[in-house]
């Protein structure tokens, strides 16, 4: 097998792996610290007992997020030398402030909620909760930078021996790119953690038990949903797709399917693109819609993948479909909150049963939402690894045989699937158990 | 200023050293303080809330490595990729032994993740002492500074012999850690292990110390003839502080016995990130690795401020958990 290819697929198996429990700890962060915030404020016994119960869930994705992050870090060295080699100075720097800044302080004070478990919060333990927040948005946009920065290399100069220097670490951290794709990062996991605990308390009411719990979880989570359904399309989306367009045009027209440039032109809602004969088979059209969420402007010029080399160009289908997939859920997410709170506030939503059983199954949609739309940005990224300056088939190790990746691949594979496997055994088992469960030694 | 940005990585792997090492040790030695399951569960316990605060260092001697001397990062990395993507599964198995051995209240399933992880985590500790042994001996080295390393080569009996060190010595830390924190039965066999593994320590000690000598791994500092002092001193008092039950006393002891170790080494390499073999022969350095003035002054800035503001909240945290844990 082509080495950068299995380089490639172990990459996109453990981030996309990886991922998924960071969704959850930055998603449910907000609800664990809010919950213990209020418990320790009114005395009340019930809050507490909830904010015992997602902190308990948030440790087990809290966990999973560690054993599977180490191994990100350390994929830079192992199976990306050459890019590290080179970038390194920049790419690490992000890296460290991880470490430093965000790591400790999520480690230890989530030490500080596991530990004293069984008694009432204190003031002290739910400004330990604000902390465990804080370490997990801030571990966030400490990846994003350096996510960010291969998108679109700011702050940098480059050696006669063509190694990349840091310039300016502000301009990495303040980088146009970053803010939005933080921001938009961000509204993926929070949309998450609203339908996390709204799914949770959707169980419960339709199983007949915790009904109390199970309507505060519902209400907290149809509206935390709302918000994030909405800022999600606008600005996060809106904004972050303007960046794209800005830097990296040829990402655009992947994502849309447009093969020839146009003025006016359309948003293709459905439709399969064929790569090698450069067309949109079967598609549904809004017409000069592309044009406007572009540029904002409907007689816009918006380029087409015809007008760039064929060696530039993103693997289209899979930048396409992942985009729509996206952007199809988002959609999904806020017509289906909308219109839950339209219930809610008409006290119609408990009996409602049709709108409990579907809060209840779209809980792992925002999950693929998340994942699809982390496929546009590193997907779409290609063939560059660090965009306009290397790239990706330059980036892997010299020194390491595809045989040993793709046995490495196999390895973590199993791994992961045990690890899933375990990981369902315990978060299920906490459902089920439920928040007024007496709490475990 | 490179020397900075070693001197950085050097601390962060020591304090990774010392606090992922007294959670390792623990594990390894498990089974010999833990008789009953109750008894292993305290173990387990003892460093329930710490390890994935312990293991940052790790992940934070990385980064530090990643922005600092990228050559060395990239060279050692992809050079050791099976030795060490084996170790990332092995951080994994114990991490996910930790997380689930509660989930179930059956003797079996606990047997199981105790073995697990006790296992994994000697291993571990094995695996890092096998590896320092190799940095110690030095690694071949192409013309680009990537190294290719077969397992051949790095399974000589010199690193095998570093990495029964690092066990016995982080197997002793362990047990002191677990001394200090435990109570009943497992904390006091946890103190009679100390006491014996002191003399394992020492031969230990002289053994490592002599084959070193005899690979004539050039000494550039002549200030690394008093570490051995050093190094007996806190093994000395060690053995005092585990033969009078002192427990903070012996896990202090242990730590400056390690800390002693670790800058024996750092001193043995330095200038080099990752010598070439066979000894003498160069490799990659600080300075042909130099990152530049801006890339270290902001690591090294990240760096301080980070142990500055973890130095202010962690032990505040910490007091608030101290006591002991029972066993019933």
């Amino acid at each position: 097998m082509d080495p950068v290819l299995a380089d490639r697929l172990q990459f996109a198996f453990t981030i996309m792996f990886h991922y998924l429990f960071p969704i959850g700890t930055m998603g449910l962060a907000p609800f664990v610290a809010a919950y213990t915030w209020k418990a320790a404020r009114n005395r009340d016994e019930e809050t507490a007992r909830i904010a015992r119960f997602w902190t308990r869930i948030f440790a087990i994705n809290f966990a999973a997020g560690v054993v599977t992050g180490i191994p990100m870090e350390f994929q830079f060295g192992t199976n990306w030398a050459a890019f590290s080699r080179r970038s390194g100075a920049v790419v690490g720097q992000p890296l460290a402030m991880e470490s430093m800044f965000a790591f400790f302080l999520e480690s230890v004070f989530l030490a500080v909620l596991l530990y004293r478990r069984r008694e009432l919060p204190t003031m002290f333990t739910a400004w330990s909760a604000v902390l465990v927040c804080a370490g997990s948005w801030l571990s966030g946009f400490f990846i994003v930078a350096t996510d960010a920065w291969m998108q679109h290399p700011v702050g940098y100069a480059i050696d006669p021996d063509g190694t990349i220097r840091l310039e300016s670490i502000w301009a990495v951290l303040s980088s146009p790119f970053l803010i939005w794709q933080f921001l938009h990062v961000l509204n993926g996991a929070l949309l998450a953690g609203g339908f996390i605990v709204m799914g949770v308390g959707a169980y419960y009411l339709l199983s007949r038990r915790e009904e109390a719990i199970g309507r505060r979880f519902v209400r907290a989570g149809v509206i935390v949903g709302l918000i994030f359904s909405l800022l999600a399309i606008f600005p996060t989306g809106d904004r972050n797709g303007r960046n794209v367009t800005t830097f990296q045009p040829i990402k655009l027209a992947a994502m849309e399917g447009l093969f020839a440039t146009e003025r006016e032109a359309p948003l293709a809602i459905i439709g399969m693109p064929d790569a090698r004969h450069q067309q949109l088979i079967d598609p549904i059209f809004v017409p000069e819609f592309l044009s406007f969420l572009a540029y904002g402007n409907f007689r816009a010029n918006v380029s087409g993948l015809s007008a760039y080399a064929r060696e530039l160009w993103p693997p289209v289908e899979l930048t396409y479909y992942a985009y729509h997939v996206m952007v199809g859920l988002g959609t999904i997410f806020a017509a289906v909150t909308g219109i839950a709170v339209l219930l809610l506030l008409a006290a119609q939503l408990w009996r409602a049963h049709w709108m409990l059983w579907l809060l209840m199954l779209l809980m792992p949609f925002p999950y693929i939402a998340n994942e699809a739309g982390w496929v546009v940005a590193e997907v779409g990224r290609q063939p560059w690894i660090i965009y306009g300056l290397m790239r990706t088939s330059q980036g892997t190790s010299p020194t390491v045989a595809s045989g040993e990746t793709i046995f490495t691949l196999i390895g973590f594979a199993g791994m992961y699937f045990l690890l899933g496997v375990l990981y369902l055994f315990m978060v299920l088992r906490e459902i089920e158990l439920g928040p007024s469960a007496a709490d475990k030694t | 200023m490179s020397v900075a940005g070693f001197a950085v990585i050097a601390f962060l792997l020591t304090g990774y050293v010392l606090l992922d090492g007294y959670d390792l040790g623990v594990a390894a030695i498990a089974p010999l303080i833990g008789r009953s399951d109750h008894e292993r569960a305290s173990a387990m316990a003892s460093i329930g809330p710490f390890w994935n605060g312990n293991e940052v260092w790790l992940i934070a001697a990385g980064a530090a490595l990643f922005a600092l001397f990228p050559a060395a990062y990239a060279s050692s990395f992809s050079g050791f990729y099976l030795p060490f993507i084996v170790a990332l599964w092995l951080l994994m198995f114990r991490g996910i032994a930790l997380e689930v051995r509660e989930r179930r209240a059956s003797e079996l399933w606990h047997q199981f993740w105790d073995a697990a992880f006790s296992l994994a985590s000697g291993l571990l500790i094995v695996l890092f002492g096998v590896a320092l042994g190799n940095l110690l001996r030095g690694v071949p080295l192409d013309s680009a500074g990537y190294f290719q390393g077969t397992f051949a080569f790095l399974l000589n009996p010199y690193a095998l012999l570093v990495g029964v060190f690092a066990l016995v010595t982080l197997g002793a830390h362990g047990a002191a850690f677990a001394a200090m924190r435990i109570d009943g039965e497992p904390g006091a066999r946890a103190t009679r292990l100390v006491r014996r593994a002191v003399w394992l320590m020492l031969v230990l000690y002289v053994a490592v110390t002599a084959s070193t000598f005899a690979m004539h791994v050039p000494i550039r500092a002549s200030w690394l003839f008093v570490m051995p002092l050093l190094s007996l001193a806190a093994l000395a008092g060690l053995w005092q502080a585990a033969r009078k039950g002192r427990e903070v006393g012996a896990f202090a002891m242990s730590s400056c016995f390690i800390v002693a170790l670790l800058v024996t080494a750092a001193g043995t390499l330095f200038p080099y990130l990752l010598p070439a073999f066979p000894a003498g022969s160069g490799g990659i350095s600080i300075f042909e690795a130099a990152p530049s003035a801006t890339a270290l002054s902001c690591a090294l800035t990240v760096t301080l401020l980070g142990i500055v503001l973890l130095a202010i909240y962690a032990p505040a945290v910490w007091q608030r958990m101290g006591g002991k844990i029972r066993v019933e």
